[in-house]
């Protein structure tokens, strides 16, 4: 008896080490696979401290594991999944020209339901480990991710202002709309269907709306009239006394941060908790810059990287995402110097950061994102209503 | 007897082989991509894409606001044009404007649009210049100066840019002999240059100016950059909305992008058309002319200040473009920067720079020695040459990637060169041709009768006769690939980085200070092909005296 305890224990034992052994040598095949190889990562670059973390990046796996990673600097991520699917429809099944992409929501549902990624594998990087699960890191807008793309970091919609214009922020959605009353063409919002106007969208919806349950289901037209009818009311009378009566619209978040800085508005939006700490360090927003959430919370997420189905250099790409994963790329990626993206990993992996005025208070509740589906029912919506 | 038909049988298959090359050339770099654009264009069969597009709420709104940037942009810059022609020409005036005339030429539409954001915003320099008269500590919230809901600003930009492509198209019409004399005539007989240009020169230059006119039309159809920066955006302009479609992966948004990508070519059509009958009711309004003399004292006082308003907004959108790159730190209303430095320039990639000069120089080199060419040993009236130049500039990209794709060239250095060639091509012709066929055809005929076969004639004689305009189409070419945004990103595969897309993934990013350096970098670089040009030719007719 004891001695089949025995056997069973060490059957166990034995079966886990094999198991993680073979996982180890398949990463080392992997990695050794990845040799030389050229990594294509289509990724956002109109961020400068983005665009020199990459190319940190790129050196670090150049050096460490004879990776050559290229920025392909794109405006917009749809772009990347219309060229993937393009290839698809012209045959390309091999030598694409996408190796990794940066991504999620709306974009990452349509990849996977076209079964234009790779994988699963962001499970099996060896990274993995390290990564907070407690964070939505296998959900991405109510899709599940499935192994198909890996978390690089996370977002929370967070408001900027300036301290000397602007002492006690709004903390709700009917706050923020009274402060627009009383400073009237100083409150807008990027244009939807940009993605920091849609977000913004998204988040007074949750912020008006009674019932955030229906919102994570996938959207139905009756639901739809009725849960958003308060939005386009608020919206409605928000637009009045907005920037330019609410004719028109920043084009980006980066955009509004400028008119910030210009005086133009009052409060500005990222989807960066430590985005204004940034913007001070670069001089591009004054020392009084701070960030600010509504008392209920403010809408967040993660963001990923995916693998294309006919990636040219698949290993390396996911020895490049798993560098990526690591603490030292993480933490350096959280530096608010360099880029100051939130990490997805544990917070005991990460060196503790100083306290900075000019990022979002901790204490601001992260909200979960609706359902992909309402992405495109809101846009479609407000453009039929404000669009033109 | 014998030695004479041989070396004519010889001439002849040079001349053959040297039409072949002419043909092939333009075969590979036109025909192939307007071939690809037919399945895009079978699109127009289908019923149900003509109802989306109609269905779609922006696209009414978005129609007008896109003809009436394109048409009323069109018609200034050929009144302003004119204007400036009859009102300096001949005079030291003029020659100043030529002087000035490469600059503005060469500064891409995207660069130019930013500067000018940079001086009229509401957080323009304008606006800061005048707000401690009226102690503004932040931009008036009445002000809407760019991105405003009629496309004003837009539409202004457009103006005065092409105001300076036409009169450099008109520089060269009007030099010509019998133009000159019939002014000296009129003049002789009384009447004003101002109203000799309008009423005599006008309606003659107007049938040279067709083309170029509709090639001012379809590019303020289908320009997408200067719209995305200065259009307003609820709705934007239809070349917009359509670049936005097509980036969209959902197919119904794709479809609604071919079809507007049809309508854009429609409204062209249409626009030529209604301005052929706007042709023909002046000229039958002007066949008969009064011969009343008019009164120009007031044109004449207003004249000088005249051509500051048109040159002024470049120098100072340039000055503010070099400022913003140099500023360090620049809060409103500060009238300068409060610091300045490098610290930009320093971060500043050169990678770009470097593609874009070796992409723009490839661009030259083949389509130079082509279109002369062409000009000789291929047809030198063929319309559907300027296609490119007409067709708006999105769904002949997307035939261009197409083609790429299936040979498996897309992101690579050399389709993008290619791509470029589609655009390049068609302006050297057009800046060639006239030249060329002004050219006095006896040179040719004397050298030919002296025993030089056709190739010698052309290499001897003619083509070093043409230099000035060569190196100016040279110029043009690689002003034009330089300044490709849409070829570039979508054959590209966005691995091809150069200054222009730069500049345009970093409007999207907001920082000022980079922003201006690449589009300092933009604007710097065909400046440069013209300042090499100007000087090439100069010492070249330094050399040979007697050359004009």
């Amino acid at each position: 008896m004891h001695f089949r305890n025995l056997s069973l224990v060490s059957l166990v034992l034995v079966s886990s080490f094999s198991l993680t052994a073979q996982a180890a040598e398949d990463w080392a095949k992997i990695e050794q696979a990845a040799k030389g190889q050229t990594v294509y990562f289509n990724a956002w670059g109109g961020g400068e401290n983005i665009n020199q973390y990459i190319d940190w990046a790129a050196e670090q796996a150049q050096q460490r594991y004879a990776i050559t990673v290229k920025h392909v600097k794109i405006t917009d991520a749809a772009e990347v999944v219309k060229r993937i699917q393009t290839e698809q429809q012209a045959g390309r099944t091999s030598d694409g020209s996408v190796d990794l992409i940066w991504v999620n929501g709306e974009n990452f549902s349509t990849l996977k339901r076209g079964q234009l990624l790779y994988g699963p594998w962001a499970e099996q990087l060896p990274n993995w480990v390290n990564v907070d699960t407690k964070k939505p890191v296998q959900q991405d807008f109510s899709e599940s991710t499935d192994g198909l793309e890996a978390p690089w970091g996370t977002a929370q919609l967070t408001f900027i202002a300036d301290r000397n214009k602007l002492a006690t922020p709004p903390d709700s959605a009917t706050a923020l709309l009274k402060f627009a009353q009383e400073n009237p063409g100083r409150v807008t919002y990027p244009k939807p269907p940009s993605f920091h106007g849609t977000t913004f969208l998204k988040q007074l919806l949750l912020d008006l709306s009674t019932d955030s349950a229906a919102l994570s289901k996938p959207v139905d037209t009756e639901q739809f009239t009725k849960l958003t009818q308060p939005l386009w009311a608020y919206l409605d009378e928000l637009h009045k006394v907005a920037w330019q009566q609410g004719k028109s619209f920043p084009a980006s978040d980066a955009e509004m941060h400028q008119k910030l800085a210009d005086g133009e508005l009052l409060i500005s939006l990222s989807f960066n908790p430590n985005e204004a700490a940034s913007l001070v360090a670069a001089k591009r927003l004054p020392e009084s810059a701070y960030s600010f959430g509504f008392k209920k919370g403010t809408i967040g997420n993660v963001h990923f990287l995916a693998i294309p189905f006919n990636a040219k250099a698949k290993e390396a790409a996911q020895v490049f995402a798993n560098f990526l994963l690591s603490p030292e790329a993480q933490a350096h990626k959280a530096d608010l110097k360099v880029w100051g993206d939130p990490s997805v990993l544990l917070a005991n992996k990460l060196p503790q950061q100083a306290a900075n005025p000019s990022v979002l208070p901790a204490d601001v509740p992260t909200l979960a994102e609706p359902h992909a589906s309402w992405v495109e029912a809101l846009e479609k919506e407000w453009i039929k209503r404000y669009g033109s | 007897m014998r030695c004479l038909s041989l070396a004519n049988t010889n001439s002849q298959s040079v001349d053959r082989g040297l039409s072949f090359i002419a043909w092939l050339g333009v075969l590979l770099i036109l025909g192939l991509p307007l071939l690809g654009l037919i399945p895009i264009f079978m699109v127009g069969l289908q019923a149900k894409a003509w109802q989306l597009l109609w269905s779609d709420p922006q696209f009414l709104p978005a129609l007008k606001l896109t003809l009436f940037s394109a048409g009323i942009s069109t018609l200034w810059s050929l009144i302003l044009a004119c204007a400036l022609v009859f009102l300096f020409y001949p005079s030291k005036t003029w020659q100043r404007l030529q002087q000035q005339l490469p600059i503005f030429l060469a500064i891409p539409h995207a660069a130019f649009a930013i500067g000018l954001v940079f001086l009229l915003a509401p957080s323009g320099w304008l606006v800061r210049l005048v707000s401690p008269l009226f102690a503004w500590t932040a931009p008036p919230t009445w002000l809407t100066t760019t991105q405003d809901p009629y496309a004003l600003s837009l539409s202004l930009a457009l103006t005065l840019k092409e105001t300076w492509f036409l009169l450099w198209v008109m520089t060269g019409l009007i030099s010509q002999e019998w133009l000159v004399k019939q002014s000296l005539i009129a003049k002789s007989l009384g009447y004003s240059a101002w109203q000799a240009g309008w009423q005599i020169l006008f309606p003659q230059v107007l049938k040279s100016l067709a083309w170029p006119l509709l090639a001012v039309f379809a590019y303020g159809l289908s320009v997408v950059d200067m719209a995305l920066i200065l259009g307003p955006s609820t709705p934007p302009s239809l070349a917009v909305l359509a670049w936005q479609w097509f980036a969209d992966p959902d197919p119904i948004q794709q479809l609604k992008a071919q079809v507007l990508a049809l309508v854009l070519v429609g409204l062209l059509v249409l626009g030529a058309g209604g301005a052929y009958l706007a042709y023909k009711f002046l000229t039958a309004l002007w066949s008969k002319p009064s011969g009343r003399r008019q009164r120009t004292s007031v044109i004449r006082f207003l004249s000088p200040w005249f051509s500051y308003l048109l040159t002024l907004p470049f120098w100072l959108s340039l000055g503010l473009l070099l400022l913003w790159s140099l500023a360090d730190s620049w809060f409103f209303p500060q009238i300068v920067p409060s610091r300045l430095g490098f610290a930009t320039w320093q971060q500043a990639e050169l990678e770009p720079l470097l593609m874009t000069l070796w992409i723009a120089t490839c661009s030259v080199l083949i389509s130079l020695p082509l279109a002369l060419l062409w000009l000789e040993w291929g047809k030198q009236r063929q319309a559907y040459l300027y296609l490119p130049l007409i067709i708006p500039a999105l769904p002949f990209t997307a035939a261009q990637y197409q083609l790429a794709l299936l040979l498996k060239l897309e992101g690579s250095l050399s389709a993008v060169i290619w791509s470029h060639l589609a655009w390049v091509l068609p302006y050297i012709l057009l800046v060639l041709t006239g030249a060329y066929q002004r050219l006095d055809t006896r040179y040719l005929l004397t050298a030919k009768t002296l025993g030089y076969n056709t190739w010698q004639a052309c290499l001897y004689i003619k083509w070093p006769l043409l230099l000035r305009p060569i190196m100016a189409a040279a110029a043009v070419g690689f002003a034009v690939s330089v300044a490709q945004y849409l070829p570039t990103a979508f054959i590209g595969g966005g691995r091809i980085e150069t200054v222009t897309t730069e500049a345009v993934s970093l409007s999207s990013g907001g920082n000022r200070a980079t922003l201006a350096v690449q589009a300092v970098l933009q604007a710097l670089l065909p400046l440069f092909a013209f300042m090499t040009a100007t000087s090439l030719s100069r010492w070249y007719a330094r050399q040979h005296p007697g050359l004009n």
